[in-house]
């Protein structure tokens, strides 16, 4: 088990420097160049390259990279003599458009992301599954029918469109939900959630509908295998065989999903965040690409691949930890 | 359905917006008169009358503030934010509607500057009694320490005004390698000595800037600075998270006796940031709980124009101040086709700017540009235009200046525009094929935007530009807009047109040295008409700024100086108590 | 119809035969629900070939500015109600400018359509083709492609998306949209081809074929594809409508095709401020946008209940 653990974690590790070598290959030829933009409106070649040099742009793309992967390990120093900014450890780099460590930015605004992220996954995961197999134990029935229908049509629907008919519907028209806008669970946790709802749903209702299809068809899977109908005929009262036969296998890919999903939310959900106003990493993530912040882009990905990465690892294990063979 | 013939359209429009300007006699009956459509409250008046002191006002952002250290605001709403509520500067603008708030008057000094040398030395003399937020006194040296800041390369982005004027400043790089600047002498702790490389007539407005506001050395925190400005003014930073949330208390320490400018009326300041723009109009429409005392940070959106304009108690709260601004379409003059100048006097009649308000916003918040300079820099009223003619453009005339330049058969040219100004480019697009003229737009992201016009090898034919005066006069607007010895193979901003001209750049140095303001006025306003004949840009629009306010704030009124956005140091609430959630 | 005629099937291979695919359709036009996604598929598309055509029948291009349709005053909002839907402009125009609707939509379903399908290929043939060599060849092969699966899926896809559409400047919009959509799309169906391959290729004909000295070219192409051909047809049916949301998503965020090209997603975007004042102008795009991702959603579970009863799910 140790030794599976050591090699996931070394996979993992492996996957994200690939990750980020790409990410800072791509960005090291953007067009833009963060240095004009710090230096402002009217701004001389011969400062141009003061600030060029200050901001470390001025070094080989490898050289550049290399002290960013030092600096995530050992934090760094960036510029030199009494300019030096200290970012420690782990320094993901120096957001100059907000002069803030990138670190202490993301550490800002992933509650935010988390918050929208957990509260939305509650909701659709009661939802999706509840519908999932539901449908799934009448299959072919009506109910059966009216949610796999509703579910298509919901999965259709953009997340942007269902947010704003629900802005439109719970606060414009009828005043239930106050506007969006983020308030931290510690200050108040009704406003929290409050404030949330709107969000939560609209996102959670995309999701309940991909997961209710995906739970249904799990479901009849599993409910067709032999040991079910062995289970069935030994006389096992229907519940048993549901619960503790039918949903457990049939629940296996339908959380590698959930694992991904979740993990990708966690690092910003970008449409609904820019569609609500919510102050949360993909926002962060926008807003640094309308300025072209190039640290704090890269700052995100990275998060948002090791988010990924990490709920990988942590399904994987589950699975490893119930089935031996896995470990192999 | 019925719809409004075109030829009935369009003179209904040009009359209206020249009445606007004064600049001719109406037109044709106007059917419904321009009050029932325009905002509802004009150049001059004060929203909500005199504000209550205490109460939380809230300002509701959909961004973030660009710079709030003093040493590197240079975009314009930041700076008003920054110089009324966080720290105050040697001069400042008076805080009044209409053409009042252009004057000057002392904030930190005692008077507006003692010249001598013929305008090359200015003093300055502080108050006495002017503390920081923590009761250590203001002095002298500080205002010296955060000028110097402004040269320092990891501080850029602020206004660049002491690096032009300023003697023996070149390749100085700020005081963090611990050298000094030699043109700035503080004798004493109230005493403030420029010596600058020329005669600078308007140093008294100069030095309303945020460059010239106190940053004590031993607050110095390098970039991080930007996160907490110490304060010298009636408000301090309690916290602020970028992007997200911005707080501000009272300074103790601030004395409203030293200071004749700011009110200071609520007791709390909260700007609330990353929010979405119509959510925002939406919001403070409905005034609902804080809402009310909620004032907004970012413009009107252009689909939540119609849910202002029809309803007067609505609309009666919508600011609309002019920006001061001058928009235009900069034409680079560098290369064919637009080294022609009888091309580029074609472009002044082919350009319909009627289509260029409807696609930035309408009429009710934008006037036509005629002139180049601002009306604010050319007392009030529009300069009289050199190319006269119908807001929908002089197709006619633009064809036959177009034969003679031997381009009777059009011709193919591009324009750049950031992706915020597409629908305008689209209208220009539709304007130019009247005359056979075929464009094609570029369009590019906001943040790269001035990188692209601004490499001048690479520049398009055209693009679309605007320029704001930093203070009441020409000399921060026709020197940076057409002076052809500020351009710069990269980073070229202001002169986007490359504009070179021997004769106008041997005058703007002639009108910089005179010392006599007003005839200084009169010849950058001569200055402007003969660059209008030579054409390197079509002046499009003079933008308006529409705010809104929530029901329960008083003194509210877009500040000139400020391209039109509300002025902080006065604004407050009508009930203080309703402002508490 | 372009599902027919996906480059999984390429030139060189045989079709799967008649029977099967006349079954296919039989089953196809038989049911209610898969036989309304395909008229509406067929019809979008017909739409989107269509498109200048349709537009001219209207009377306006879709970057022609209609002036009289809009009035100033209001912020360019349309005259008359339903955001301006009369006679000349059937679907209402477009605040701001009075752009007609019906012919920037109808020019948008070219553009959002374009771009999921040619993406899609992309990603059809990649995914296959690293597929089937995985899973015939095994060993070697197999970790690398299995590897580069595995790090292809751990790149957090829209993000990347996005912050490489913002980084290109002076590309082709649309080719590159395609190849950007495309490059994350591939590892999905690359395993479902590796699994089939995998149980093909100790099958008893694939054995026949190389006891009788045929090459792995020939046998890849003439027994494995065709036999993989068909939860490749359901899976390719059933990437369509991510595809669409896709681009139309990139497009709301403002990274999409440059103006004036008119899509979905970019429509959409520009109206969602005017929902209430013009609601018209939102709903238009969106119900567009919403029927096409429905059409091939139904269209792909139909297909992969009749070609790929079980398994092959991603």
């Amino acid at each position: 088990m140790i030794a599976y653990l050591i090699r996931r974690i070394l996979g993992v590790a492996g996957v994200l420097l690939a990750i980020c070598a790409v990410t800072f290959t791509i960005f090291y030829l953007l067009p833009a160049d963060p240095a004009a933009a710090a230096c402002g409106k009217t701004c001389s070649p011969e400062r141009l390259a003061e600030v060029r040099h200050f901001m470390g742009l001025d070094q080989p793309v490898w050289r550049q990279f290399g002290d960013y992967l030092v600096g995530i390990f050992a934090g760094r120093e960036l510029g030199s003599g009494p300019h030096a900014i200290q970012c420690g450890f782990p320094c993901l780099g120096y957001s100059y458009e907000n002069a803030l460590p990138v670190w202490d930015l993301l550490m800002d605004r992933l509650p935010v992301s988390v918050s929208l992220a957990f509260g939305a996954a509650c909701l659709w995961l009661v939802l999706g599954l509840g519908a999932g197999v539901t449908a799934a134990l009448r299959k072919g029935g009506l109910l059966d029918r009216t949610l796999m229908v509703g579910a298509v049509a919901t999965a259709s629907l953009p997340v942007y469109f269902t947010a704003v008919m629900l802005l439109y519907g719970l606060v414009r028209l009828t005043g239930l939900l106050p506007y969006p806008a983020y308030v931290a669970l510690t200050d108040d946790p009704f406003a929290w959630a409050a404030n949330l709802l709107l969000p939560w749903v609209a996102l959670a209702l995309l999701y309940a509908a991909m997961y209710a299809r995906q739970s249904r068809s799990s479901m009849i899977e599993t409910m067709e295998q032999p040991y079910i109908r062995t289970a069935r005929a030994k006389g096992l009262p229907a519940r048993t065989v549901v619960v503790k036969h039918g949903l457990r296998s049939a629940m296996t890919p339908v959380l590698t999903l959930f694992g991904m999903d979740l993990g990708a939310l966690l690092a910003g959900a970008v449409i609904t965040e820019s569609i609500f106003g919510i102050p949360g990493v993909g926002r962060l993530f926008y807003d640094a690409l309308q300025r072209s912040d190039q640290p704090v882009v890269l700052g995100v990905t990275l998060l948002a691949a090791f988010f990924i990465v990490a709920a990988n690892v942590v399904i994987d294990l589950l699975y490893a930890v119930v089935d031996p063979r896995v470990r192999n | 359905m019925s719809r409004r013939s075109r030829a009935l359209s369009v003179s209904l429009s040009t009359s209206l917006a020249l009445a606007l300007l004064g600049a001719c006699s109406p037109q044709g009956g106007d059917d419904r008169g321009p009050d029932v459509r325009q905002p509802g409250v004009a150049t001059g008046t004060v929203i909500g009358g005199t504000p209550k002191r205490g109460g939380t006002l809230t300002v509701l952002s959909n961004q973030d503030f660009a710079h709030l250290d003093p040493a590197r605001n240079w975009v314009m709403p930041t700076m008003d934010f920054g110089t009324r509520l966080i720290y105050r500067t040697l001069t400042t603008f008076r805080a009044a509607p209409g053409k009042r708030g252009s004057e000057i008057v002392p904030d930190l000094a005692t008077d507006l500057g003692r010249s001598s040398d013929g305008g090359r030395t200015w003093t300055f003399t502080l108050k006495s009694g002017l503390r920081y937020e923590d009761g250590t006194p203001i002095r002298a040296r500080d205002i010296k320490y955060n000028v110097e800041r402004s040269f320092a390369p990891d501080l850029a982005g602020g206004p660049d005004y002491a690096q032009r004027y300023l003697a023996g400043a070149e390749g100085y790089t700020g005081p963090l390698d611990g050298k000094h600047l030699d043109s700035i002498r503080t004798p004493d702790d109230r005493t403030i000595v420029f010596s600058l490389r020329g005669p600078v007539a308007e140093f008294s407005s100069t030095v309303t800037l945020p460059t010239f506001s106190p940053v004590p050395a031993s607050r110095e925190k390098g970039v991080q600075y930007d996160l907490r400005p110490f304060s010298s003014g009636p408000y301090r930073i309690e916290s602020y998270a970028r992007g997200k949330k911005l707080v501000l208390g009272r300074n103790p320490h601030w004395d409203a006796a030293t200071d004749p400018v700011r009110k200071a009326y609520p007791d709390r300041i909260v700007v609330i940031q990353g929010l979405k723009g119509g959510q925002i109009d939406d919001r403070i429409i409905e005034s609902a709980g804080a809402d009310a005392s909620a004032v907004e940070w970012s413009d009107l959106q252009p689909s939540s124009v119609a849910k202002v304009l029809p309803k007067p108690g609505i609309r009666q709260r919508l600011s609309a101040e002019r920006t001061g601004c001058t928009d235009m379409l900069a034409l680079n003059t560098s290369r064919a086709p637009f080294d022609d100048p009888k091309l580029r006097r074609a472009m002044q009649y082919a350009v319909d700017k009627q289509a260029q308000v409807t696609a930035n916003g309408g009429p009710a918040l934008n006037d036509i540009a005629t002139a180049y300079l601002p009306p604010s820099l050319t007392g009030g009223r529009a300069a009289d235009p050199v190319h006269t003619g119908p807001a929908t453009g002089d197709v006619k005339k633009a064809e036959k200046l177009l034969a003679e330049a031997g381009r009777g058969d059009g011709f193919d040219t591009t324009i750049t525009v950031s992706t915020g100004d597409k629908t305008r480019a689209e209208a220009l697009q539709q304007s130019l094929a009247r005359v056979g003229i075929r464009l094609r737009i570029e369009t590019v992201d906001p943040s790269v935007y001035y990188d692209t016009i601004g490499d001048t090898a690479n520049a398009p034919d055209m693009a679309i530009s605007g320029w704001c005066p930093d203070y009441p006069s020409a000399a921060t607007f026709l020197p940076f807009v057409f002076d052809g010895r500020t351009i710069k193979a990269k980073g070229n901003q202001g002169n986007v047109s490359q504009f070179r001209d021997k004769a106008v750049e041997r005058r703007m140095d002639e009108i910089a040295a005179m010392p006599d303001a007003t005839a200084a006025a009169k010849a950058w306003n001569a200055l402007d008409r003969e660059i209008q004949r030579k054409s390197p840009a079509v002046p499009l629009l003079w933008e308006r700024k529409p705010l809104l306010v929530g029901d329960n704030i008083a003194g509210a009124f877009g500040h000139p100086s400020w391209t039109g956005q509300f002025d902080f140091a006065v604004i407050g609430l009508k009930d203080p108590s309703r402002s508490q959630g | 119809m372009s599902i027919l005629d996906a480059p999984a099937t390429g030139p060189g291979s045989p079709s799967p035969p008649d029977a099967l695919r006349r079954t296919t359709w039989r089953r196809l036009w038989g049911d209610r629900g898969s036989r309304t996604a395909l008229v509406a598929a067929a019809l979008l598309i017909l739409i989107a070939l269509t498109a200048p055509l349709l537009s001219r029948l209207g009377g306006w291009s879709p970057t022609a500015f209609d002036a009289d349709a809009i009035d100033p005053y209001l912020g360019g909002l349309p005259h008359g109600a339903l955001g301006g839907i009369s006679a000349e402009h059937w679907l209402g125009v477009e605040p701001v400018t009075g752009r007609d609707l019906f012919a920037r939509v109808v020019h948008g379903a070219q553009v959002s359509l374009l771009i999921a399908f040619a993406a899609t290929a992309i990603v059809v043939a990649t995914g296959t083709a690293a597929g089937i060599a995985a899973g015939y060849f095994g060993g070697r092969v197999d970790t690398v492609l299995s590897r580069l699966m595995d790090l292809t899926m751990s790149f957090p896809s829209l993000i990347f998306m996005i912050a490489m559409m913002s980084v290109a400047q002076d590309v082709n919009r649309v080719v590159l949209m395609t190849v950007v959509i495309g490059v994350f799309g591939w590892p999905g169906i690359a395993r479902v081809v590796r699994a089939e391959a995998l149980s093909l290729r100790h099958r008893e004909f694939v054995e026949a074929a190389r006891a009788c000295g045929s090459g792995p070219w020939r046998i890849l192409t003439r027994q494995v594809l065709p036999n993989i051909s068909g939860p490749v047809i359901a899976y390719t049916t059933l990437l369509i409508p991510g595809m669409i949301s896709t681009e139309a998503a990139l497009s709301f965020l403002g990274v999409g095709v440059r103006p004036p090209t008119p899509s979905w997603g970019q429509m959409i975007a520009e109206a969602v401020a005017y929902y209430e004042t013009d609601p018209m102008y939102f709903i238009v795009p969106s119900v567009f946008l919403f029927v096409a991702v429905l059409a091939f959603t139904v269209l792909g579970d139909a297909l992969r209940d009749i070609l790929d009863p079980q398994g092959g799910r991603p």
